[in-house]
């Protein structure tokens, strides 16, 4: 009797959480206001214990990084000595001081910013699941102006975007590298705007649509953000450069295959741009 | 100790088990894998509790989890608390708390687990779940989960001794 009872009740149980999950679901999906305010909320409470249990068990995650990550440290070590000969020499023939001074500058100073105002936020968590691997959490949110759809950046380019609604001291970013991601670009010296989108985790990116045939690109040609019509993303910011042009002769398109410029593996430190494109439209 | 006690041991157990997943747990990767802690919680629980406790369970480090990952709210509880209750129904009908059968149940079911994740999140309109990866997710996860289900197990007894005793 006590069992066909407990069975009855966890019976219910299940079918109360079921209907909660599932009403969650659709609030969600409908994007309900208050259910997205009660979130932040929740994950504003827990964030202070996260950020110190961040900072308690960083040398571990470090040491396993490192552990599990050799071959890759070491292949990247190869690449940033090969790049140290190539500024040293670089360095050489740069005698002027004042050239040196300008280029030292423009690297700390994100030359494709120019004037859009701008957070610098620092990635505290990679990913918590195994399914997201193409966004990362940030400790900067809306109390800093960052809004949902805001580039964001690294020296090196565009590495993503601002996506869901940020919490008040955090925000996610989606990086360029998700197959879902599009951005509008066009390459140095031409006029023909094209769509770009992800390839996937360590794969370039693809510009599949917009670029006609007759356009004059060669591989090594850089592509940047287009910034035309109303596109989320100002002009000029880098995205790669062309590794690779296969034609649609069908299509009469050309078909880019783009090496991102800016790293998204092992992100400290990245750089919001508080860019509205409707705000600067007016 | 009473019954309000269990459930502070319970509450204090999953907050402390979703911090430490997101601080620690989620940077110990094996071929880009991590362990799957929160799946792993549901499981146990099931084992240790039985069907309602195992939904729980789910649903609610289901609801933690779901905060920090990308996609829609409330898909990580509902898998959760399914995979809880089932775990649990097979354990209560069928194993009967063998510890060398408990851990491989919970290995299997996180493997289960995660295909179930995987689909479901798909035919809800979540991008890039059912990928070539997931096979390589599911192995190295379910190893993951192999090992932690005895920690895991334990902590479960001990958030919940005098209610296991008065239920067998």
């Amino acid at each position: 009797m006590a069992t066909g009872t407990r069975t009855g009740r966890s019976r219910f149980t299940l079918i109360f959480l079921l209907l909660s999950s599932a009403t969650l679901l659709t609030l969600d999906a409908r994007e309900f206001e208050p259910l997205q305010r009660t979130e932040e909320t929740i994950s504003d409470l827990i964030s202070p214990l996260r950020t110190g249990a961040d900072r308690v068990f960083e040398p571990v995650g470090d040491a396993w990084a490192g552990i599990t990550g050799y071959d890759e440290l070491e292949s990247e070590n190869e690449a940033l000595r090969a790049e140290l000969q190539k500024l040293e020499g670089q360095q050489i023939l740069d005698s002027d001081a004042a050239i040196r001074l300008e280029s030292l500058l423009d690297e700390l100073g994100l030359p494709y910013v120019q004037d859009i105002p701008n957070v610098v936020a620092e990635v505290v968590t990679a990913n918590v699941g195994n399914f997201d691997r193409y966004s990362v959490q940030i400790n900067r949110g809306s109390e800093d102006g960052i809004r949902t759809g805001m580039p964001v950046v690294t020296r090196g380019g565009l590495i993503g975007r601002i996506d869901g609604d940020p919490g008040r001291g955090h925000s996610r970013v989606t990086l360029l590298t998700d197959p879902g991601f599009e951005v509008g670009v066009l390459a140095v010296g031409t006029d023909d705007v094209a769509l770009a989108s992800g390839g996937g985790h360590g794969e370039p990116l693809m510009v599949t649509k917009g670029l006609e045939i007759d356009t004059e690109v060669d591989v090594g040609h850089e592509v940047v953000t287009s910034g035309v019509d109303r596109s989320r993303y100002p002009p000029g910011i880098p995205i790669g450069t062309v590794t690779h042009i296969d034609y649609d002769e069908a299509r009469l398109l050309q078909l880019l295959t783009v090496e991102p410029s800016a790293n998204t593996d092992n992100l400290s430190f990245v750089t919001v741009l508080l860019y509205d494109p409707l705000a600067e439209e007016s | 100790m009473n019954t309000a006690n269990a459930y502070l041991r319970s509450a204090l157990f999953l907050l402390t088990a979703l911090v430490l997943h997101m601080a620690l747990f989620s940077d110990l990767r094996v071929l880009g894998v991590a362990p799957e802690v929160p799946l792993a919680i549901a499981i146990t629980a099931g084992l240790v509790g039985g069907p309602e406790r195992g939904a729980v369970a789910g649903f609610v480090i289901g609801l933690g989890i779901d905060l920090y990952l990308p996609t829609l709210f409330g898909l990580s509880a509902l898998i959760y608390t399914v995979w809880g209750y089932t775990v649990g129904l097979i354990e209560e009908r069928i194993f009967r708390s063998a510890w060398w059968i408990n851990v491989l149940v919970t290995a299997a079911a996180t493997a289960g687990g995660l295909l179930v994740y995987a689909l479901l999140g798909e035919l809800l309109g979540a991008a890039n779940l059912y990928t070539d990866r997931l096979y390589v997710v599911m192995g190295v996860a379910a190893a993951y989960n192999l090992v932690l289900s005895l920690p895991l197990l334990g902590l479960w007894r001990w958030s919940w001794p005098r209610l296991l005793g008065e239920e067998r």
